[in-house]
């Protein structure tokens, strides 16, 4: 479960650039909730700010029942993260590469290798396990940036724009993954600009655009509220005109 | 839910954790293995070969005079007192003047046609020397041919004088016993800078591709800010990262000074007198003289690498460290003043000087090592704490 309230977040050196304004949600355990918006609707600072990577200027968030500024390393503990940069080290092979991050979470020894084991195989990188990411395809990394992410068991998952990149292929794949994560009764957070994907795979949305919230629900409930036909014209009618939709 | 509660995670598995993986990393890397680890192996030896050839030519063209001679048959005492000196004679070609020009031929000896008639007439008898003075090269030849001339001058001086009664001292009252200091000792004090200089230059140098890598690096292969969302507190990262390069670091240095061990102790070297000792205790002492650089030099390009965006940003200002750094002992070098006491407290200096000690065989006081470890101790710890500062930063996720 995911807590966020009032949450406030500018940059620049006088604080001129109100990235994320007073933003509330809840994202509830068993779910798959999408953070819906164009690019700079504030989404990967929303999500820095629940991975406890940067601090709120203002308002707060927990996850798992945990402060995101006070308790920010068992934050930490309890949630995996794919961000935005998702850089693996080439010259590891996918199996090292999910190890290190293992052992950085405190596995070792059996339980280590029996966990990372487990993620190679449900995620069908038997055959690559044991390659240099070097010459990995977008899919592959990707998959290995997840295994990675998933490594400590976390029962809270990020996910900033994991389509980005992938082919079709790979996208479906994505998707069939992250809904058997929600069917072990995670709760997972999903942010993208693409209204399609957050359409076909979350049970809530939360629109974001200029750094605030504009709505949320589910998709019929979004449609319902702005009058639309479709969840497309949906988003375009509550962001409003002025703003710029790469979907 | 499938979480189980964790044990917690002592801070060291995590620092370990850390500093393996950036040497698996770090060995894995054959270019940068390569670039760094050839020079150390092979460059040492190298030069060290080719220095010790070139200082025993200079002595042999010396000691192993070759004389062309024009005229020899025309003063047989002279020829037989240079041949008594082991001078080797041989006929001067007919173009001598133009091979002394072009370098060919150091000097020649020419003994006047009228050099008998000229002796039994009482008068001198003339020789000439016929070299080119601007030829470095050609110098310890002339100098030797010189000298054996003045030499053949004065006995035959003294036997005349003898031969009518008179003490030789009478025609030669300064007896000039010239000990000339520079060779080979000069030339031995040079090997022995460059000595020390190598070995402080890969304690110096030997940290820097893996520190710029691991930082940098990765800032630029985007996999810092997964990084920096795990449990691991910067602190934690900062040390790991700081032990791997310290270790490749310290790695480098023993593979460099163990060529030298080899190559000064089997490699066929010609003799040139050289004035120091380099055996396994001095490559000892040489480590742990330069132990706190290499602890220090990989926290600055630690530094270094976490305050640049890119790899190349890092290695523009990691160079510049190097310049400053490398040209320290060249300043001391060029002084040719004794070190003063309080040069063992300044980083880099201290441990030149220091390594100059070991290897005149003067030893290191207990004090002075401690000494030489006070500051670089204090500058690594808080360069580490600066690179946990930055890396604890929010703006190092800016700018991708």
């Amino acid at each position: 479960m995911i807590r966020v309230d009032a949450i406030t977040k500018s940059f620049g050196r006088q604080g001129e650039v109100h990235a994320v304004r007073d933003v509330s949600f809840t994202a509830p355990d068993g779910q798959i909730t999408g953070l819906l918006g164009p690019n700079g609707a504030g989404k990967t600072t929303l999500l820095r700010m629940l991975s406890t990577l940067i601090v709120p200027d203002g308002g707060g968030a927990s996850v798992a029942g945990l402060d995101v500024v006070r308790d920010r390393y068992a934050v930490r503990e309890a949630i995996g993260v794919l961000s935005d940069a998702r850089g693996l080290y080439p010259r590891l092979t996918a199996r090292e590469n999910i190890r290190y991050y293992g052992s950085l979470h405190g596995l070792s020894g059996v339980e280590l290798e029996t966990r990372a084991a487990q993620l190679i195989h449900t995620l069908g990188l038997d055959a690559l396990a044991d390659r240099r990411t070097q010459g990995f395809s977008q899919g592959e990394k990707m998959k290995v940036a997840i295994a990675r992410a998933l490594v400590h068991d976390p029962e809270t998952i990020l996910l900033d724009e994991p389509t980005n990149g992938l082919d079709i292929m790979s996208v479906r794949a994505l998707r069939d993954q992250l809904r058997q994560l929600r069917g072990e009764g995670r709760c997972l957070l999903f942010s993208s600009h693409v209204m399609q994907e957050v359409a076909a795979l979350c049970d809530r949305i939360v629109i974001l655009g200029r750094g605030r919230v504009i709505a949320m629900g589910s998709a019929t409930e979004l449609i319902a509220q702005s009058g639309a036909a479709t969840l497309e014209d949906a988003f375009v009618s509550l962001l409003g005109s002025g703003e710029g939709l790469a979907a | 839910m499938t979480t189980s509660p964790r044990r917690p995670v002592p801070a060291r598995a995590r620092v370990a954790a850390v500093a393996r993986k950036e040497l698996l990393d770090t060995l894995r890397d054959r270019r940068t293995l390569l670039v760094t680890l050839l020079p150390a192996v092979v460059a040492g030896p190298l030069v060290l070969m080719l220095m010790f050839t070139v200082i025993a030519g200079q002595i042999d063209r010396a000691r192993e005079l070759k004389l062309p001679a024009v005229g020899q048959a025309h003063a047989p005492a002279l020829i037989a007192f240079l041949e008594r000196q082991q001078v080797t004679l041989i006929a001067a070609p007919s173009d001598y003047e133009a091979k002394v020009r072009s370098g060919e031929l150091d000097v020649v000896l020419v003994v006047d046609a009228d050099f008998e008639s000229d002796v039994a007439a009482g008068k001198a008898g003339k020789v000439q020397l016929v070299y080119d003075r601007s030829r470095d090269r050609a110098q310890p030849s002339i100098r030797e041919a010189e000298a054996l001339l003045r030499a053949y001058n004065r006995q035959w001086g003294s036997q005349r004088l003898l031969l009518r009664g008179i003490a030789p001292t009478v025609g030669n009252p300064l007896a000039v016993d010239a000990i000339d200091l520079a060779t080979p000792q000069q030339s031995g004090a040079f090997l022995l800078f460059f000595l020390a200089y190598y070995g402080l230059f890969a304690a110096v140098m030997g940290g820097m591709a893996i520190a710029l890598d691991v930082t940098a690096g990765e800032r630029e292969r985007q996999s810092l800010e997964p990084l920096l969302m795990t449990p691991a507190r910067p602190l934690e990262l900062v040390l790991g990262k700081w032990l791997a390069v310290a270790t490749f670091n310290a790695m480098i240095v023993i593979v460099t000074l163990t060529g030298y061990y080899v190559t000064l102790r089997f490699a066929p070297l010609p003799a040139v007198g050289v004035p120091f000792l380099f055996s396994v205790r001095e490559l000892a002492w040489f480590l742990v003289v330069l132990l706190p650089l290499v602890a220090l030099l990989p926290t600055v390009m630690l530094f270094m690498g976490a305050r640049s965006r890119t790899y190349k940003e890092a290695q523009a200002s990691a160079s510049l460290v190097i310049f400053v750094v490398s040209i320290i002992p060249v300043v001391q070098l060029v002084q040719q003043r004794k070190d003063p006491d309080w040069i063992v407290w300044i980083p880099v200096s201290g441990q030149f000087s220091l390594l100059g000690q070991v290897l005149r065989g003067e030893g290191v006081p207990l004090a002075q090592l401690a000494a030489s470890f006070a500051v670089p101790v204090a500058l690594a710890a808080g360069m580490l704490l600066l690179v946990t500062r930055l890396l604890s930063r929010e703006s190092i996720l800016a700018g991708k």
